[in-house]
């Protein structure tokens, strides 16, 4: 029997160009992206990102961004939140500290799909994690990309090493 | 102590332990390599969050012989080691093939940390909550620091930024909270200090871009004694109509000076109208009458004064005005720090910063989330006619395209991005508009010359990206005459 309760963990999708990129994205890249997503892990009643700082957290909902998009309901975790906390310190101080923050490769999703992996076994969507390679694989997108790289994303919350 | 690698045929699992060589283990069968020939051998990827290895094992093994070799190799103890699979802890009881760990799989390992584990472990979330509170995200300002009182408004965060960000999402959705918060003590307290108001503007960093861009707003912030007015006129609704009634009087002053008529007509139908009626609209109906030329409704009656009290954009008192100047800390609606809005001075600022304020009012705010929400709105909208004018401005000026583009939260806070964008803009506004919108005027002055066949005339100007002389040679060539 289980001992440790079941945890549930969601992942929050949002579009940040809030619907433009449906809109734009015919008329800019030639193909049709639906959003240009941002996605964070909520669980044991927070919402928990990677983003320019380093792994934020703040209340499900709390980002300048508001409301999610959409929510993908990921499954339950037995892994409770001091446990929990040690991981993303520790990933907080490896992989995921804020200046390992790539907007192509290393970046909110990329985190949330590890995170989730640790979580529940699960991955996120996939055509989250593609999105990076469709940008890219546009003219458009590899015009822009040096720009790209240097974008940080910066929704706010904290971080969870206390640090800013 | 040299670990056996090849099975050994004298020891069997479960079995009688026979001495490993030089092997000193306490009395279990600590082989993780299986030496009967029931179990097979997989290779499991342990996984943390600093680190990778793979790690062969009995097929049957139990979570204990695996912790017992992932100690050896990630050299930690073992009951530092917490293993998760598929969302679930690996109880030293269980067995791997219990929780379907096969080969080729990955299973996360934690080390907690000794003393990490103590005071970290379980209070590592109360930690970074009071550090929260402690420090706040942005540079609050000092008299700020006690929320507590706010708290008791129904917003319990600690965090300024997210207090923001709530206020601003509950302020659009429910007007009325907007009087009740004006009339708590405390936010009229707050809101008499007129350096705590300008310290809170000022922290919001769309405030700061807007002010670098126009000096007169940082002026009019620091001047203690507008402010101050400013902010008397937002919590009293009747002192602010009586400003603008004389604001407006003022204004119609300047009609009788020559020609000042035809400025404040226009200044109206091109200017007022559109946010005054966006504004009005705000809750639920066509948002393009907004942004159409309503110009019957804009005609305004010769020479007398106007003595009907022009429509308050926003609203009925203090309903729906998240972006008053001193009102509550929404920050990032601000069209202004300070004067009232009023036909003489549209959006309250100098009109020096005009056209940035126009796209920062709450009817175009409203305009630009309804869009977003409906894209087809927005494909609508750009190849509407009225809009046309307004691209073609938008094209000629690129700063306050920029300014447009600068509100949405995407570019926010990266100065880098906005800069490449500015350059691009021209290119990208050229991109938007359909090529007969662009070469309006040419079509015009071509048709107004005799080319009356306008199909051929605007592949004529495509063909010629604009050039309307050469058009007419194309023109003249292909035409038989």
């Amino acid at each position: 029997m289980d001992q440790h309760d079941c945890y549930p963990v969601k992942l929050y999708i949002y579009d940040m160009s809030r619907g433009m990129a449906r809109q734009l994205s015919p008329l800019m890249l030639g193909r049709q992206l639906d959003g240009v997503w941002h996605t964070a892990i909520v669980v044991h009643g927070k919402e928990f990102f990677f983003v320019g700082e380093g792994v934020n957290n703040c209340p499900p909902g709390g980002t300048p961004l508001g409301e999610p998009d959409s929510i993908v309901d990921l499954g339950s975790t037995e892994v409770p939140e001091d446990l929990f906390m040690e991981y993303l310190l520790s990933l907080a101080e490896s992989a995921y500290s804020g200046d390992k923050y790539n907007l192509f490769e290393h970046n909110c999703n990329t985190f949330s799909d590890e995170v989730a992996q640790f979580l529940t076994g699960e991955k996120i969507p996939s055509y989250i994690t593609d999105l990076p390679s469709e940008v890219l694989a546009t003219p458009f997108g590899q015009a822009l990309r040096p720009l790209l790289e240097s974008i940080v994303i910066n929704p706010g919350g904290n971080n969870i090493t206390g640090k800013r | 102590m040299t670990r056996k690698l090849t099975p050994d045929p004298s020891c069997s699992i479960g079995g009688i332990k026979m001495a490993d060589q030089g092997a000193a283990d306490p009395g279990n069968n600590n082989n993780n390599k299986p030496e009967a020939s029931d179990g097979t051998i997989i290779k499991v990827t342990v996984k943390t969050p600093k680190d990778k290895e793979e790690i062969a094992i009995a097929e049957d093994a139990s979570v204990t012989q695996f912790k017992e070799e992932i100690s050896r190799r990630f050299k930690a103890k073992q009951d530092q080691l917490v293993l998760i699979f598929a969302g679930k802890i690996l109880k030293d009881g269980d067995s791997l093939s219990q929780h379907g760990i096969k080969d080729g799989l990955t299973v996360h390992l934690v080390i907690k940390t000794a003393h990490k584990a103590g005071d970290g472990g379980s209070t590592s979330a109360s930690s970074s909550t009071s550090t929260q509170a402690g420090n706040t995200s942005t540079s609050s300002p000092a008299g700020f620091g006690d929320l507590s009182g706010l708290a008791g408004l129904g917003m319990g965060s600690a965090n300024f930024m997210e207090l923001q960000q709530q206020m601003q999402r509950q302020l659009m959705s429910n007007p009325e909270m907007l009087s009740q918060i004006m009339e708590n003590p405390l936010v009229q307290n707050m809101m008499s200090n007129p350096d705590l108001m300008r310290q809170m503007i000022m922290a919001n960093p769309q405030m700061q871009q807007l002010m670098e861009r126009n000096p007169e707003i940082s002026h009019m912030l620091n001047n203690p004694e507008l402010m101050r007015q400013t902010m008397e006129l937002a919590r009293n609704p009747a002192m602010m109509q009586e400003m603008m009634r004389n604001q407006d009087r003022a204004l119609s002053n300047l009609e009788s000076i020559p020609g000042g008529y035809n400025a404040l007509r226009r200044m109206y139908t091109d200017i007022q109208e559109p946010m005054f009626s966006a504004a009005r609209e705000q809750f639920g109906n066509n948002p393009f009458s907004a942004l159409g030329g309503n110009s019957e409704s804009g005609a305004q009656p010769s020479r007398t004064e106007n003595r009907e009290p022009l429509p308050n954009p926003w609203g009925p008192p203090n309903s729906s005005s998240p972006a008053e100047g001193g009102g509550a800390p929404t920050g990032s609606t601000s069209t202004t720090g300070g004067t009232n809005p009023s036909v003489s001075n549209p959006l309250g600022v100098n009109p020096g910063s005009l056209g940035n304020g126009m796209f920062n009012s709450p009817g175009m705010q409203s305009l630009m989330q309804q869009i977003s929400e409906n894209p087809q709105l927005m494909q609508n909208m750009l190849s509407a006619p009225y809009m046309r004018s307004m691209m073609q401005s938008l094209s000629q000026n690129p700063e306050l395209a920029s300014q447009v583009l600068m509100n949405n939260p995407l570019f926010a806070g990266n100065p880098q991005l906005q800069d490449q964008f500015r350059s691009q803009l021209p290119v990208f506004l050229q991109q938007a508009q359909t090529p007969e919108v662009r070469f309006q005027s040419q079509l015009d002055q071509l048709t107004a010359m005799g080319f009356i066949n306008r199909e051929a005339n605007l592949q004529a100007l495509i063909a010629t990206g604009g050039d309307i002389n050469a058009a007419i040679e194309r023109l003249l060539g292909s035409q038989p005459s």
